[in-house]
């Protein structure tokens, strides 16, 4: 797999205190990395990085097979970034804000027309920034961290502040750069609800130590379901089960089932029948993937 | 590269009042002297024979304040500019290196500073011509007092500016920028070796020419300075 983001033991400490420790990042190309952790755990100063904004106190970041404390121009190049609140000259318009980047980037003016486009502002383009609601600004934001045609976009907190359907907006944008300009995506956030329904890879980050990296499926698997059932007499019908060899465990008011296939179910529920069990009720309950993520990070280390 | 920036720099300026400033700097010290000649022109005539000379002298005593603390406000104010809204973070995420962005901001500054001497020496001439004296007009003199302030005040420059460009409380480099002005202020019962002390330093030597080059090699010096320490830092 081609990584466009690898870090190798990214380290920062302040003072005696470890901000981001040992940190091993792997961004494949294409996806849209979900950087996921409480205020606090890291994001920040791991995204500071990656854009050279801070050094490294000890290993390394690679962007494009770069490093990005040697060649940071070079890198610099071909990543658009959102730090944290969003960056603006309040007594510019949007048009002057942006052409104050374009001007460095030194690209064609028209590119400052598309991004407003994109992120539809083009209404507002030559209204001074310092009047516009938080969700507009950070919607510049985005707009100035388009405007190079970047392959890379870094995004920390960009729905932070936002309304409702400022979220949902923001969102259906971040989804549709993928695949509408080939770009890949590293998004942070706190929110496991906003990950979850943007990114397609993830990792999580807690107290400066990445705790997980995968896929967002494999996430979800984690999310194991267990397969509860309600009967009369519910020590008896266990004691039961377990005779016939079914798998299970004895809770205060209700029974946990091991199998969770459709057949083992079945068996389960007809053996509990054919003994003369009287079954109130067959349920499915899912760990939500929050609670697996404030596990995670209240654990401090998966399982 | 650096021009592109420096052009950029120039947009950031927009609104902000830096224009006005640069007007108000020389306008104001001529303004002090139409008020000095204005009420009591008879009398200062009788002070010198050379009457254009005493009036770049008059003119002179209070240049060297409107450098220091206009340097002061515009440093800080260019500072600000980033400040405000950390734009620092943006700005250095951009292709740039950190070291022509310091360079920059210098350009911008000292190009302004620069044009305010160039309207001080317009403004000098002009209401010099308007008294009227009974003498040739010393055009070169006129340069002299209207440039050489600004060269001298060339480290003063780089010091508010990396100051200004590190802090993160803007009550540093204004304060700093203050006491520098108290500093010309008082210059004259003050060692040599005090950069606020060279804007108003010319007069005493004999070879004014001196202080020009001092300031350029000084203000280079304190400028690489400021210059490393700004790139060494993190981005807040």
């Amino acid at each position: 797999m081609e990584y466009i983001v690898e870090t190798k033991k990214l380290t920062k400490r302040f003072g005696r205190e470890y901000a981001v420790e040992d940190l091993h990042l792997k961004i494949p190309k294409g996806e849209i990395y979900g950087f996921l952790g409480p205020n606090g755990a890291g994001k920040t100063t791991t995204i500071r990085m990656l854009l050279g904004l801070m050094k490294p106190t000890a290993g390394s970041a690679t962007i494009f097979k770069k490093d990005v404390q040697k060649e940071k121009i070079d890198v610099l190049r071909k990543v658009g970034s959102l730090v944290e609140n969003p960056s603006y000259y309040p007594h510019l318009t949007a048009n002057e804000n942006l052409e104050a980047l374009r001007k460095i980037l030194n690209v064609p003016k028209k590119r400052i027309s598309e991004v407003l486009e994109i992120v539809r502002l083009t209404e507002v383009a030559n209204k001074r920034v310092k009047g516009f609601s938080l969700g507009m600004k950070q919607r510049l934001g985005i707009a100035a961290s388009l405007l190079h045609e970047p392959k890379l976009l870094i995004l920390d907190e960009p729905t932070n502040g936002l309304d409702p359907s400022g979220i949902i907006e923001m969102r259906h944008l971040i989804k549709r750069l993928p695949t509408e300009y080939q770009m890949t995506v590293l998004i942070s956030s706190h929110l496991l609800s906003e990950i979850d329904q943007m990114a397609t890879c993830v990792g999580i980050i807690s107290k400066g130590k990445l705790i997980f990296q995968d896929s967002i499926e494999a996430m979800r698997k984690l999310a194991k379901q267990k397969i509860v059932l309600k009967v009369n007499n519910h020590e008896n019908a266990w004691r039961a089960l377990l005779a016939k060899g079914i798998k299970a465990e004895n809770n205060q008011d209700a029974i946990f089932l091991h199998e969770e296939s459709d057949d083992g179910v079945a068996e389960a529920v007809q053996t509990l029948v054919a003994e003369g069990y009287a079954v109130y009720r067959v349920e499915e309950e899912k760990r939500s993937l929050e609670d697996i993520f404030l596990q995670m990070t209240s654990e401090g280390n998966l399982k | 590269m650096i021009g592109k920036l420096i052009m950029a720099d120039f947009l950031k300026m927009k609104r902000k009042g830096f224009w006005f400033l640069a007007f108000l700097g020389p306008f104001g010290v001529i303004a002090l002297q139409m008020v000095n000649y204005g009420v009591r022109k008879e009398y200062l005539l009788t002070q010198s024979e050379d009457d254009w000379g005493y009036y770049l002298l008059n003119v002179n005593s209070f240049t060297p304040l409107a450098i220091v603390l206009g340097i002061a406000i515009v440093t800080s104010a260019i500072a600000s500019v980033e400040n405000e809204t950390n734009a620092w973070k943006q700005l250095l995420a951009l292709p740039i290196s950190k070291k022509t962005v310091f360079l920059s901001k210098f350009m911008v500054l000292a190009f302004l500073l620069l044009v305010s001497s160039a309207l001080l020496s317009i403004f000098t001439l002009g209401y010099g011509m308007y008294l009227n004296f009974d003498q040739e007009i010393p055009y070169s003199d006129i340069i002299i007092f209207s440039f050489y302030p600004y060269f001298a005040a060339l480290p003063i420059l780089a010091l508010q500016l990396w100051i200004a460009t590190v802090s993160n409380n803007q009550g540093i480099p204004i304060t700093t920028g203050i006491l520098g002005t108290i500093i010309t202020y008082s210059s004259a019962s003050l060692p040599d070796w005090l950069i606020w002390k060279w804007p108003a330093v010319m007069l005493e030597w004999e070879e004014p020419i001196r202080i020009v080059m001092l300031g350029f090699g000084f203000g280079f010096l304190l400028f690489i300075v400021g210059m490393i320490d700004f790139v060494r830092r993190d981005v807040k």
